[in-house]
């Protein structure tokens, strides 16, 4: 399990749950929000992130879920107001090859998803996995 | 993060205020979305006020998405933040079912179009009303169709609640029709076609019917005989 604690500070995602970009957004503006009034619930911004994705009030099983475990191939690095150099050493950081954001939609694992954040048949007819993802980290609260 | 500013939160540009809220246009991370800022009220204790308009707020956020967990079209909830009591969508292009009505009522009926919106509306309520929701607020104003799609989209949960009494989703179906009847009566039966549909897709609908049928009988300048 990574919680993201070291140098430089980042937040890895299981990207196999990303369908797309935008909720992985939608998580981070939500660790900034709460950061700017120091009500963080995990330790760091970028562990926050990782569980506002998971859109779970569970905060050790949210981020078992949505983070990294060792034998993980298919990773997402996601760093808050990077500069190069540090996205550099982040690339180091992994022992892997980058690619393209566009390849998240394809190879992310569908059925997971649904699993994971309980998406009923219903809603999927309605709506795409990204925005059924993205309701499910603005409301986590309120639920 | 520049979200206050000189002590004042800039929410976005105002574009509408209502009775409970205000709604800016702003943008989400690079999308245009809408932020529902509910009032604060002066003249309740502050600490209950903040208690209530957050209790609100987030009633408002499970509702819909339990609505779209049923089935319902609504904006997707982008965010809610109880220390500034609003909540942020997305921004829905297209018209309010009310404007559109309005439209047929000046310029002509296009009785397909018309059509399909009943019936979507008959569908969306059947689908709320089966999963024990009730919206609450059901008037043209808060239902829009989507530009290119044609998707109906309900919006405003801000009084919704769950419910699997007859008696509630009968007012709910009752406000709908006394907003047709005193809005749009130049536009025909709407409400026919939209019961017609709302039979059809509900599976409890005939318990809702009969007390629809009872509370048509209530209210101003009726006598209620037996």
């Amino acid at each position: 399990m990574q919680s993201a604690k070291m140098e430089p500070e980042v937040a890895l995602l299981n990207a196999s749950l990303v369908p797309d970009i935008f909720p992985v957004l939608a998580a981070a503006h939500k660790a900034l929000v709460s950061k700017s009034r120091e009500s963080l619930t995990t330790r760091t911004l970028h562990s926050e992130l990782v569980y506002n994705y998971a859109a779970s009030k569970h905060i050790s099983e949210s981020l078992k879920r949505c983070g990294i475990s060792d034998q993980m191939s298919y990773i997402l690095a996601v760093r808050f107001n990077a500069s190069d150099d540090e996205m550099t050493s982040v690339t180091n950081l992994i022992n892997g090859k980058e690619i393209d954001l566009e390849e998240l939609e394809p190879r992310s694992n569908r059925d997971q998803i649904l699993k994971h954040f309980k998406i009923p048949p219903q809603e999927l007819a309605i709506s795409s996995l990204s925005d059924a993802i993205t309701c499910r980290i603005a409301a986590r609260d309120a639920l | 993060m520049d979200t206050c500013q000189t002590g004042q939160a800039e929410l976005g540009l105002l574009i509408k205020q209502g009775a409970e809220a205000r709604i800016y246009l702003s943008s989400f991370v690079g999308r245009k979305c809408i932020v529902k800022e509910r009032f604060s009220k002066k003249y309740r204790h502050p600490i209950l006020d903040s208690k209530l308009t957050v209790k609100r707020l987030n009633a408002e956020a499970r509702c819909m998405t339990k609505a779209r967990k049923l089935g319902v079209v609504t904006p997707v909830l982008y965010g809610v933040d109880p220390v500034l009591h609003t909540l942020t969508f997305e921004f829905i292009e297209g018209h309010a079912v009310k404007d559109i009505l309005l439209e047929f009522g000046s310029n002509g009926i296009v009785e397909e179009r018309l059509n399909d919106i009943a019936a979507q509306i008959g569908i969306a309520i059947a689908k709320l009303h089966d999963g024990g929701l009730v919206h609450g607020d059901l008037t043209t104003s808060n239902m829009i169709v989507k530009e290119g799609t044609n998707q109906l989209v309900l919006i405003d949960f801000g009084l919704s609640f769950t419910s699997t009494l007859p008696e509630d989703k009968a007012v709910d179906l009752y406000v709908l029709e006394r907003a047709l009847l005193s809005m749009h009566s130049s536009c025909g039966d709407v409400m026919e076609k939209i019961l017609a549909a709302y039979r059809k897709s509900s599976k409890q609908w005939s318990a809702t019917m009969n007390k629809l049928a009872q509370v048509r009988q209530r209210g101003r300048k009726r006598t209620m005989v037996g």
